[in-house]
């Protein structure tokens, strides 16, 4: 059994591959290989937005990842400079900089960029969407 | 520590690809990975001289391609084909690179662990 | 061996040209998304069959390519995930 790590580097609405991210690591974890960490770099950021809001007949990307989390155990990890660059903030970034908003929660967390390399150094490989 | 080559193959300041794909390279010569930068397809342009990305309200990240060897990043290729196409010369890039013809490139991409694309 | 992963169709993104000019006999080129489309563009298929290609079963399914790519090798995600581990590495352009 092998160890990933996935590089999500797409938004969850309008681009599909982050979809595909989340099928392949479904189907990773399914196969009994485990999954160092899930890496949002990018656009992929936008994934976890909590409000995102996708129409109720429509497939929740966020809520699947959050379920996978749960299943797994799988960590979901943002590059933190990458998020507030665009709006994606958590609730200790917001006080930091002073917003009375956040709209980023567990179970995604906050990283940096060096978890992502860490990740990479550790895993059997890396897989990027 | 891994071999990991960096790929550029989007122009620079459009989107923030470069921007963060250089962030992403200088990170990890940083945490003592083996780091070697490939610059393909109008991302060659990246390394063009008198640039102002500044004018367009975009960083000049570029200054920072000038760190690269603090960084201990000394491989810095070149795709020869993308800078025929596009009609440039070694004279025109601002740092010391190395024009590689794509069979060189192949055989670099085979030789480093992994490989990211922006 | 690399295992080349083309995500968009080549009127969206560099990918597939930047991946052909590197990719090299022993290499596979695993088609997803809308990158599928191009196979039914000539000059991409002819360039194609030089490599051993691929593209994800639920992709085709989706856009209702079923019967048009019947002659390409069509895998699932577990297909997927196994691939990603018998080559040495993947590369997403």
């Amino acid at each position: 059994m092998s160890k990933f790590i996935i590089q999500v580097n797409s938004a969850a609405y309008g681009n599909a591959a982050s979809y595909s991210a989340y099928r392949f690591a479904k189907s990773a974890l399914e196969s009994g290989h485990s999954i160092d960490k899930i890496f949002f770099y990018q656009d992929g950021v936008l994934n976890t937005n909590y409000l995102n809001s996708p129409a109720s007949d429509e497939f929740d990307l966020m809520q699947a990842w959050i379920e996978l989390h749960n299943q797994y155990g799988t960590v979901l990890v943002n590059c933190v400079s990458a998020a507030l660059r665009r709006g994606v903030m958590s609730e200790s970034d917001a006080k930091e900089s002073g917003h009375g908003h956040w709209n980023m929660q567990a179970p995604f967390i906050m990283g940096g960029l060096g978890e992502l390399v860490i990740g990479i150094e550790s895993a059997d490989r890396l897989v990027c969407f | 520590m891994k071999k990991l080559c960096i790929v550029f193959k989007q122009p620079p300041h459009g989107t923030a690809h470069g921007r963060e794909g250089l962030d992403l390279s200088l990170l990890s010569a940083s945490f003592e990975q083996e780091v070697s930068l490939l610059f393909t397809n109008e991302a060659v342009l990246t390394l063009l001289k008198d640039q102002d990305p500044e004018s367009i309200g975009a960083k000049d990240y570029i200054a920072t391609l000038g760190a690269l060897p603090l960084y201990d990043i000394d491989t810095v290729l070149v795709c020869s084909e993308s800078i025929q196409e596009l009609g440039l010369s070694e004279q025109e890039l601002r740092i010391g690179v190395t024009l590689s013809a794509p069979e060189e490139i192949a055989s670099h991409l085979n030789a480093v662990d992994e490989v990211i694309v922006f | 061996m690399i295992l080349h992963l083309i995500q968009s169709s080549p009127e969206q993104s560099s990918a597939l040209k930047t991946c052909l000019r590197y990719a090299t006999q022993s290499d596979s080129i695993l088609l997803t998304g809308n990158s599928v489309n191009c196979l039914l563009k000539q000059a991409w298929a002819t360039q194609l069959k030089e490599y051993n290609v691929a593209a994800l079963q639920e992709d085709v399914i989706a856009r209702g390519l079923t019967s048009l790519l019947k002659d390409t090798k069509q895998i699932n995600y577990d297909e997927f995930v196994s691939l990603s581990l018998k080559f040495n590495k993947v590369i997403s352009w």
